[in-house]
C-alpha cells in the first residue's frame, strides 16, 4: 500500500474512535496480510474508488460490534438489529470519510461507496489474494481490526 | 446520547425548535443511515425542532419536499447516498423553491464538495461525527436568517 | 461448505474368519477411505484434519494443474490438490459451482485440501496387513504409494500424503514460470538441505563447518546461502579460515554473524549511491523500446537507493516516463521515503540538479517525486506489478528462504520484458544459459541470454 495512504487511515480510524466512544482508544502494530478475509465475526465493508481501487474493511467480533453500536446509541442493544448494524455501517462510513478527506488535501482524489455490512451467515467469499494493510485498534469494547486493500489504478 | 436534560442552562425557557409563533420549525430529514437519522432526530427535538419528514435516499427526499411544501422549514441532507445522492437532491429541491433552507450533513470533509454545495444553494455544511452543540448553532444560524 | 465430523465405522462384527478375527484383534492402523476413478484409496487419518464439500475455489493463475486453486476454510487460506489431476486420472469436471468432495490434510504446519470422486468411511486395519506397493495395484506412481491392503473384500491403496505435500512444493515454482529461466529455481526451490545433498559434499569437517555457518546466518540474519551468492560463499569460507585460523569458525552470536557478512553487501547499502558508482551503472543500462520505463525496486528500505537510480535514470533516459514501484515491508524505514530532507552536502553531484530547496532542507523536486511510487509491500505476497524493464534488487533475493527466493526471482524472471535488465546485489550471481551477464564489478548485472 502507498505509504501515503497510510497515515490518514490510521489518524481517521483514531479521531473518529475517539470522539463518538468517547473512550481511550489505543492503537496496535500495523502489518501485512496476505489476503483479506475478514474473520472475527461482523465485517463493515466501504468500497474504494478514484485514483485507487480497492475496499476498507472494518472486521470485529458480534459483542464488540454490539457493545461499540450500544455505546453509539446512548442504550443497550441487546441484539444487533436493524439499527445496530446502521450504526456499525455508520462508524465505518465516518472513518473511511475522514481518511478519503485527509487523502484528499494531500492530493490524492479518492471516493467511497456507500457501505455494506456482513455478518458470519452472509460473510462473502473473497476471490482476490490482495495484500491488505491491518490496522489493530483497541477500545474498551474489544478489538476492531481495520482492513485496507488498495491498489493504484493503472 | 445526551437530550435537553443534559443541558439545563440551553435555552430551557426558549429552544431554538420554537418558533415566535408557538409552533415548532419542520425539518426533513434526508439521510440512508437509520442511526444517523435517529441522531439527528434526538438532536433536534431535544431542542423543540418536529421532525416533519425522513427520507432514505435523495430522490424520496425531494418527493417529500415537494410533497410538504411549504411546511418545510429546513431540510439536513446527507451526500452519500443510494439512488440520488445528496448533491443531486439539493439541486432538485431549490429548483423547485429557490428559498429552501438545506444544510449538507456528511462525513466527507472534502472542500470541493463543500464548494460545490454552497455553490449550488445549500445554507450551511456540517461534518461527522456530529456535534450536538455545533449542529443546533448552525441550524438555528441558518433559521435565523429568514 | 458442509463440514463433516468423522463417523467411525468398525464393523467388528462383521468378520469372516479366522485370519481377519486375528488382525481386528491388532488393528493400530485406521484409515479414511475414499475413491479416484473407481479405485478405493486410504489415507492415515492422523493426517486427516477434516472433511469437507466445497465449491467455491479460488483460481491461481500460472500453478499446476492439479492445484485447483485456494480455499478459506475459516479464514486458512489452504491450497487445494485435484488428486484426480494429480495422478492423471480421467475426472469428472462438475459445475463450476457443484461441491466437490474434499478432504483436508496436516501434516506438521501444512495443511492443504485433496479433491476425490467419493469419501467412503474410517477404516480400521493392523498395519502389519498392509502389503508393500506393486506396480500392479495401481494407476498411479508408485511413489506415492505407501502400501496396499485389503479389508472386507475391497482393495485400499494407501497414499503417502508427505510425498504428495512435497512433490506439490517442489514443483510449484517450476510450473509458476513458463519461462527458460526454469532451469535456474528449479534447484533453489529445493530447501537449502537437500540441495547440499545434490551437490555431495565432500564428508570432511570443512564441509560440516560450511554447513554450520551457512545454518547459523540463515537463523540469525535470514542469509540464505544459495546458488545465487555461491561463489561469495566458497570464497568468504576460505578467507574466513584465515581470520579465524587461531579459533572457533562457528557464529556464535549476531555480532560474529554481522562480521561474516560484512563483505557480503554491495557498495552504498542504504546510503546515497557514490558519483562513481552511479556512473557505472548508468554505463550498463541498455536502450529501450518503450518512451515508458517501468522499474521494480523490492526491499528499497529508507529509499536512498530509489532516489539515486530516479537521477540516474532522468539522466540516461531524459525523454522517458520513469516509473519505480519502490517497496519494503520494513514499515519504519519506507514510511519517511517520500518525504526525505537532505543537507547539500550530503547528496551526490548526479543528484543536485534535482532538488529543491524547502524550509526543511533540500529534496526532492516534483519530477523526481513523481516517478517514485513508494509502498509499504512484502513481496512474499502477490506482486501486482506490471512488465518491467528493470528490476532493481540488490541484496534481497539473498535474504529470503530458499522458496522464496526462487518465488520472487520467478516473479522477476516473469515480469521482465525480453529486454529487460535485472540488477543484483554485488555478490549475486545467476547461473545457466538463461541469463547473461552484462555487469561487471561492483555491479552486477543480467540481461535475457536469447542466443
Amino acid at each position: 500500500m502507498r505509504v501515503e495512504y497510510i497515515n490518514p487511515f490510521v489518524e481517521a480510524a483514531f479521531n473518529v474512535l475517539k470522539e463518538v466512544l468517547n473512550a481511550d482508544v489505543r492503537r496496535g502494530e500495523l502489518y501485512l496480510k496476505s489476503t483479506t478475509m475478514p474473520v472475527l465475526g461482523v465485517a463493515a465493508l466501504v468500497g474504494l474508488a478514484g485514483d485507487v481501487e480497492g475496499r476498507v474493511l472494518f472486521d470485529m467480533s458480534k459483542q464488540t460490534a454490539l457493545d461499540v453500536a450500544s455505546a453509539m446509541n446512548g442504550e443497550t442493544l441487546s441484539s444487533l438489529d436493524e439499527l445496530g448494524k446502521a450504526t456499525i455501517t455508520e462508524l465505518a462510513n465516518m472513518i473511511t470519510a475522514q481518511a478519503v478527506t485527509k487523502l484528499h488535501d494531500l492530493g490524492f482524489k479518492f471516493d467511497l461507496t456507500p457501505p455494506a455490512l456482513f455478518t458470519g451467515d452472509n460473510m462473502e467469499v473473497s476471490d482476490h489474494e490482495v495484500e491488505a494493510l491491518i490496522v489493530p485498534m483497541e477500545v474498551p469494547q474489544g478489538k476492531i481490526e481495520i482492513n485496507v486493500a488498495v491498489r493504484e489504478r493503472a | 446520547m445526551k437530550t435537553k436534560q443534559d443541558f439545563p442552562s440551553i435555552n430551557e425557557r426558549d429552544p431554538d425548535g420554537k418558533k415566535p409563533d408557538g409552533g415548532s420549525y419542520r425539518v426533513l430529514v434526508v439521510d440512508d443511515s437509520m442511526f444517523v437519522a435517529k441522531q439527528i432526530g434526538q438532536i433536534l427535538t431535544s431542542e423543540g425542532y418536529e421532525v416533519a419528514a425522513t427520507a432514505a435516499d435523495g430522490e424520496i427526499g425531494v418527493e417529500k419536499y415537494k410533497e410538504l411544501f411549504p411546511n418545510i422549514d429546513l431540510v439536513t441532507m446527507d451526500i452519500t447516498m443510494p439512488k440520488m445522492d445528496g448533491i443531486t437532491a439539493l439541486e432538485h429541491i431549490i429548483n423547485f423553491d429557490k428559498n429552501a433552507k438545506v444544510v449538507m450533513i456528511s462525513a466527507l470533509g472534502k472542500q470541493d464538495l463543500v464548494k460545490k454545495s454552497l455553490l449550488l444553494g445549500a445554507k450551511n455544511y456540517i461534518v461527522k461525527p456530529l456535534d450536538r452543540k455545533k449542529v443546533l448553532e448552525r441550524i438555528s444560524q441558518v433559521l435565523a436568517k429568514g | 461448505m458442509q463440514t463433516n465430523d468423522i463417523q467411525v465405522n468398525e464393523n467388528q462384527s462383521e468378520v469372516q474368519n479366522d485370519e481377519q478375527k486375528e488382525r481386528v484383534a491388532h488393528i493400530d492402523f485406521k484409515m479414511v477411505t475414499f475413491s479416484l476413478s473407481g479405485k478405493d484409496y486410504g489415507v492415515d487419518i492422523m493426517n486427516v484434519k477434516e472433511i469437507a464439500k466445497a465449491g467455491k475455489f479460488t483460481y491461481v493463475p500460472n500453478a499446476a494443474p492439479y492445484l485447483r486453486g485456494v480455499y478459506n476454510l475459516r479464514g486458512d487460506i489452504i491450497p487445494i490438490v485435484d488428486l484426480r489431476v494429480f495422478f492423471h486420472l480421467p475426472a469428472e469436471r462438475k459445475q463450476n459451482d457443484a461441491l466437490e468432495n474434499m478432504l483436508i490434510l496436516r501434516l506438521e504446519d501444512h495443511v492443504f485440501g485433496i479433491i476425490v470422486d467419493h469419501i467412503d468411511k474410517v477404516v480400521g486395519i493392523a498395519s502389519t496387513s498392509i502389503q508393500p506397493p506393486h506396480p500392479i495395484f495401481g494407476d498411479i506412481n508408485i511413489k506415492y504409494i505407501r502400501g496396499v491392503v485389503e479389508n472386507q473384500s475391497r482393495l485400499y491403496i494407501i497414499l503417502d500424503v508427505l510425498r504428495i505435500f512435497a512433490q506439490k512444493e517442489e514443483e510449484k515454482p517450476r510450473v509458476m514460470s513458463e519461462t527458460p529461466s526454469g532451469a535456474y529455481y528449479r534447484t533453489t526451490s529445493l530447501s537449502a538441505q537437500s540441495a547440499e545433498q545434490e551437490k555431495s559434499y565432500p564428508d570432511t569437517a570443512s564441509g560440516s563447518e560450511m554447513e554450520f555457518i551457512k545454518e547459523t546466518l540463515f537463523a540469525i540474519k535470514r542469509f540464505s546461502a544459495t546458488e545465487i551468492n555461491e561463489d561469495w560463499m566458497a570464497r568468504r569460507f576460505e578467507e574466513w579460515k584465515k581470520i579465524r585460523a587461531k579459533g572457533d569458525l562457528q557464529l556464535k552470536n549476531a555480532e560474529e554473524a554481522d562480521e561474516y557478512l560484512s563483505d557480503f553487501y554491495s557498495p552504498y547499502s542504504d546510503k546515497f549511491w557514490g558519483d562513481e558508482y552511479a556512473e557505472a551503472i548508468q554505463a550498463y543500462l541498455p536502450d529501450f523500446p518503450s518512451k515508458n520505463i517501468n522499474v521494480w525496486n523490492p526491499g528499497c528500505g529508507k529509499g536512498y537507493e530509489t532516489f539515486s537510480f530516479a537521477c540516474i535514470l532522468q539522466r540516461r533516459y531524459p525523454e522517458s516516463r520513469i516509473k519505480i514501484w519502490a517497496n519494503d515491508s520494513d514499515l519504519l524505514a519506507i514510511s519517511s521515503a517520500p518525504n526525505l530532507f537532505f543537507d547539500i552536502e550530503t547528496v551526490p553531484e548526479y543528484c543536485r540538479e534535482f532538488l529543491v530547496q524547502g524550509r526543511n532542507g533540500y529534496s526532492f523536486n516534483q519530477l523526481i517525486k513523481d516517478s517514485v511510487l513508494f509502498e509499504y509491500h512484502d513481496i512474499q505476497n502477490a506482486n501486482p506489478f506490471p512488465e518491467l524493464d528493470i528490476v532493481l534488487a540488490r541484496d534481497i533475493l539473498s535474504f529470503l528462504a530458499p522458496v522464496e527466493q526462487a518465488r520472487v526471482f520467478g516473479d522477476f524472471s516473469e515480469k521482465l520484458k525480453a529486454s529487460g535488465i535485472i540488477f543484483l546485489g554485488r555478490n549475486e550471481t545467476l547461473r545457466g544459459e538463461d541469463w547473461k551477464s552484462v555487469g561487471q564489478d561492483p555491479v552486477s548485472a543480467y540481461m535475457r541470454n536469447d542466443q
